[in-house]
């Protein structure tokens, strides 16, 4: 980050009411982001704790006139109930697999990509559009995609699996989904490891080369190396929004989307909160689950950002 | 032929297997939304023979496809531009501009960014509800017209705009308005289109919260109307073939036009140095 | 506020043996077994759909139906909804597709009393305790009283349904029953009398196995994992679901499904998978359909399912999307046991009438839903819909309208599901249990009914866990409306 803080210097010669001028300026400038910010992050976020210890009765999620019921308080009952049951670690633990099964997949398939895609040929222009198209599909899209021509009877291929589709096999649906997953975010990882790939000096691979390394060892010793911070970016910006994962399950509605082997937190959120009876208090403490997971990625990056920084 | 010739016809063969494999799913998709249902009683379809774009009346007649994507466009749109407003201002104030609690607003503007959408939805659906804006664009563009990491991203550009030019531009009579309008924001224009591009993605492939705040076609969204297709065709694979190509081509076409935004944007901060 | 509070007591008395106070809309009866029943006060209920407002209102008065009908249902319900708003001028209906009927619930839920909900709206029969517990509804009671309505031409088995504590809360409309569906042409390739589809669980496996090795197909037999299913060859064999006589003198507290019978089920089910003689397909979501479109591509012969999906089932056959030869047959389903001990329950769904705004004390529209709702239960409209779709009609007057009668005749296989209903006895067993939290005990069965099939649990164990499920998901659901 580059210090060039306008604060060190002049800022006593300033009139005192330049300064309130500024301040004032500056307010305007923030305060409708402010108020944004205030009731659709940080108010809901702070209300996020408080819902777990009230049980919400059936009349209360009923729109407008929701109000007039009462939410009963039941202290921390819930987040007991929660926290020590099965449902909850194992949608966790669940969580924890799909993003072990599509970030690192997805980044050495988009650096292999990348590595492929890096070098002078005529048309390669054409290939790096193709390797780079499923940037633009979403995860609506891809798995309406994969759906059709696998998932469903339906579809072309009806992929079976000891007689029943794979998204209804509780060992496979959890890594189809991750396929899916992988393949609509395979564009941005060879995207972001090739512009990283493009930064690398060539004279220092050149140099690598006089001295004698072959292709193997130059990419193990030379591109790897300083290809680490990127990688490290998009294993936690990945990472994230792998454990955010939730149109996928939405709309391939796999076995075990419930409390099964593809029980993912944020689907839950969703499910608990909104869908038949609304659990609000559990549905919250899973999204407090999400949101540590979340923080500590952030954290990390973060700290790993800082090193870089001063490695340079 | 020589070893040279076979070394470079391999590396195209391994280049035009890798795009196959890619492509495969798309193509294969694009070609069976130009396919009668009937033609795929015998098999998937390998090759449009008899094409035919009767899905696609379909898909954006009677699947709504249409209506879907005009409602998508104003949503991402408005987000979009709003969010650069947003964004300049905030970045400005950031870089430019000394003012009390300068770093605490800094950390409340880091802080969205660990804030995850799922810890949020619970309260701001019955926020949206008690504001009367459920099923309404209202819902769909407000909570989104400010962000934080906008706002990083452009004061990490405006940083770079050179100290000399903010002290010729205030010996000229530049006041801040003028100045953020006439010499930062056309300097950092890449920058900017970049986090426009970003936000536009964003926008378009929404999907848990459209779905919690539309109820009906007037307001969903075409990543929802995917579902909504897919439910009512499911014995007609080439409608929804069809109506998946509508929603994926606009996207395509404006990356393959904002490529350079592109990879600016989605790797911003990834690519130190 | 003074009516949400008279409600809630209303509602709060339902819980069996809990007692409590009683409101001023309710009067409270102990019955022999100790167990609380209640109804509710005609005279005051009645107010919640005034009858002067609609005289006074600005005609047409307009209103909203949610409802989630698909494929050949929807033709027909728009057909109808055409036919009622040109045959008069009083009322004057738009129809809202809201993609499912659990979809409806969760949009409705986020609109109630607002100016963008519905007027009237389709749900599962399965929602029918949660929309009484809501508030958000107005009993069909109300304007059935208000207009002295006569709804002695609906089948008492469905109207019972619908009636808690004296009084009716929804109007019946979309009623199916499960129904045995088979491919005749496979019979045939197997040597078998396609007019004799079985009747039991023992012939159910033979034949089965007889479609396997010899029909042409890859399954004789495919299981959609629904637990509605359950439900119904419970109440075939004569045994309720959820105790406190499932849930009509109480509030349901305890599942009480884990009977032999079950685990007969269960355990016949489990082995024709087993064998590779039949597959499973999940019930919901996309994969619903897939033991439907099975028969259509030659996977399997036989299944399961509403007879809602007849409708479409015959227009998609008529399309000559099917890659094998494909004529349908429908059959009763089949019993677990030789004999029939009790009769299938009332499947399908109803339309609710919204209660309008709060503040908005006498709405005109409250009345002008029920028209449209009574309409929908008339026989003409029941003869046109149950034959246009093969839901079944629930008007007795229907069953001798040409419209429907000319269709059974050319196509018996839409009468099935209506003798089946007219067959079954009128029993706790056969009321269709009234639970709370519906939905989840149902997600608790369909787990379990995941692990039958898929990890070849042990039949009784199976239901241990949709039991244990169920039991918390009920509890959850009575502890947060008490």
């Amino acid at each position: 980050m580059r210090s060039r803080s306008l604060g060190a210097n002049g800022m006593a010669s300033r009139s005192h009411s330049r300064a309130r001028r500024e301040a004032t300026l500056a307010y305007i400038m923030l305060g409708p982001s402010l108020l944004i910010f205030g009731v659709f992050v940080f108010f809901p976020f702070v209300k996020n704790f408080t819902y777990p210890f009230y049980s919400q009765s059936t009349a209360a999620g009923f729109g407008a006139f929701g109000g007039a019921a009462k939410s009963k308080w039941v202290g921390w009952s819930q987040w007991h109930a929660v926290l020590t049951s099965r449902d909850f670690w194992h949608s966790a633990w669940v969580t924890f697999q799909f993003v072990v099964l599509t970030v690192p997949v997805g980044i050495g398939l988009g650096l292999f990509l990348a590595v492929v895609a890096h070098q002078r040929l005529r048309g390669i222009t054409i290939f790096r559009t193709i390797f780079s198209s499923t940037v633009a599909s979403s995860a609506a899209v891809a798995s309406t995609i994969f759906f059709s021509l696998v998932g469903t009877e339906s579809g072309l291929w009806k992929l079976r699996i000891h007689g029943h589709g794979v998204l209804d096999d509780k060992t496979w649906a959890l890594p189809a989904i991750a396929l899916v997953a992988v393949w609509q975010s395979l564009g941005l990882s060879f995207i972001v490891m090739s512009s990283g790939l493009q930064s690398i000096p060539d004279d220092l691979l050149e140099a690598a080369r006089v001295d004698g390394a072959g292709s193997l060892r130059r990419f193990w010793k030379v591109t790897f190396p300083l290809l680490s911070p990127t990688m490290f970016f998009a294993f936690v910006v990945g990472s994230i929004s792998a454990f955010k994962t939730f149109a996928e399950i939405d709309l391939l509605d796999p076995i075990g989307k419930e409390t099964g082997g593809t029980s993912l937190l944020a689907y839950q959120v969703k499910r608990l909160a909104f869908d038949g009876e609304s659990r609000t208090g559990q549905a919250a403490i899973f999204a407090v689950g999400l949101f540590v997971i979340v923080l500590l990625l952030t954290v990390v990056q973060m700290r790993l950002e800082r090193r870089v920084h001063y490695a340079r | 032929m020589r070893a040279s010739t076979v070394r470079l016809l391999a590396r195209y063969a391994v280049l035009t297997a890798l795009a196959a494999l890619i492509i495969f799913p798309i193509y294969i998709t694009i070609v069976n939304s130009l396919m009668r249902p009937a033609a795929l009683a015998n098999g998937p379809a390998w090759w449009p023979s008899h094409p035919t774009f009767s899905n696609y009346t379909a898909a954006w007649t009677d699947a709504r496809m249409g209506r879907y994507l005009f409602n998508t466009t104003v949503v991402t749109v408005a987000i979009t531009s709003m969010q650069v407003v947003t964004a300049v201002l905030g970045g400005y104030a950031f870089a430019f501009l000394m003012f009390p609690l300068r770093r605490v607003m800094f950390v409340v503007y880091l802080a969205t960014l660990m804030i995850p959408g799922e810890v949020t939805i619970i309260q701001n659906v019955a926020t949206i509800r008690s504001f009367g804006w459920y099923n309404s664009y209202a819902a769909l563009i407000v909570p989104f017209v400010a962000t934080g990491f906008g706002a990083f991203l452009l004061r990490q550009s405006f940083l770079t705009v050179p100290r000399d030019l903010h002290d010729a531009a205030t010996l000229d009579g530049y006041g801040h308005w003028r100045f953020l309008w006439r010499v930062v924001v056309p300097i950092s224009r890449p920058a900017i289109g970049a986090m426009a591009l970003f936000a536009f993605l964003g926008a378009w492939n929404q999907y848990l919260w459209p779905l919690l705040v539309t109820a009906d076609d007037r307001y969903r969204t075409v990543q929802i109307g995917l579902k909504q297709l897919r439910g009512q065709n499911l014995s007609n694979v080439t409608v929804v073939f069809a109506g998946t190509v509508l929603a994926f081509l606009p996207i395509a076409l404006l990356l393959l036009a904002f490529s350079k935004q592109l990879v600016r944007g989605l790797t911003a901060g990834a690519v130190k140095g | 506020m003074k009516r949400l509070i008279t409600f809630a007591a209303t509602t709060a008395l339902l819980v069996g043996g809990c007692g409590g106070s009683s409101g001023d809309k309710t009067a409270v009866t102990k019955s022999g077994a100790g167990v609380t029943t209640t109804s509710v006060d005609r005279v005051l209920l009645a107010k919640d759909c005034s009858t002067t407002s609609f005289a006074a209102a600005t005609k047409p008065v307009r209103i909203t139906y949610w409802h989630s009908q698909s494929q050949s249902n929807l033709t027909e319900l728009q057909h109808i909804t055409t036919e009622f708003n040109t045959s008069q001028s009083d009322v004057f209906v738009t129809l809202q597709d809201q993609g499912g009927a659990d979809e409806t619930l969760t949009k409705y839920k986020n609109v109630a009393g607002t100016s963008d909900a519905p007027d009237l709206l389709q749900l599962n029969e399965t929602s029918l305790q949660t929309m009484i517990d809501s508030k958000a509804i107005i009993p069909a009671q109300a304007c059935i009283d208000a207009t002295k309505a006569d709804l002695s031409d609906v089948l008492p088995r469905v109207h019972d349904y619908y009636t808690v504590a004296g009084a009716t809360w929804a109007m019946p409309f979309n009623v199916s029953q499960p129904v045995l569906l088979f491919n005749k042409t496979a019979f045939r390739n197997a040597g078998l009398d396609p007019e004799k589809p079985p009747t039991d669980f023992a012939t159910l496996s033979q034949i089965a196995a007889v479609l396997k090795s010899k029909g042409g197909v890859k399954f004789g037999f495919q299981y959609k994992r629904d637990s509605w299913v359950l439900e119904q060859f419970l109440a075939l064999a004569g045994e309720p679901y959820v105790d406190h006589n499932n849930g009509r003198s109480g509030r349901a507290a305890t599942a009480v499904f884990d009977t032999p019978v079950a685990v007969k089920v269960l355990t016949s089910l489990q082995s024709l998978v087993k064998q590779g003689i039949a597959t499973t397909n999940a019930a919901d979501g996309p994969e619903g359909f897939s033991n439907l479109i099975g028969i259509c591509n030659g996977d399997n012969a036989m299944t399961i399912d509403s007879s809602a999906v007849l409708a479409t089932a015959y227009d998609t056959l008529a399309k000559g999307q099917c890659k094998v030869k494909v004529d349908v047959g429908v059959a009763p389903l089949p019993l677990p046991s030789g004999a029939n001990l009790g009769g299938t329950l009332v499947g399908g769904g109803a339309n609710f009438i919204a209660r309008p705004a709060v503040g908005d004390t006498a709405s005109p529209k409250v009345l002008a839903a029920f028209k449209f709702a009574q309409y929908l239960t008339t026989a003409k409209i029941q003869a046109e819909w149950a034959a246009g779709t093969g839901y079944i009609p629930i008007s007795k007057g229907a069953a001798s309208e040409p419209a429907l009668t000319a269709v059974w005749a050319a196509k018996p296989g839409y009468k099935v599901a209506y003798d089946e209903l007219a067959n079954g006895v009128q029993n706790t067993a056969t009321a269709e249990p009234l639970i709370g939290a519906y939905k989840d005990v149902r997600t608790a069965m369909k787990t379990a009914l995941e692990s039958l099939f898929l990890d070849k649990v042990d039949p009784k164990r199976v239901l241990q866990l949709a039991i244990a499920g169920a039991n918390k998901a009920i509890s959850d659901y009575n502890a947060a409306n008490q």
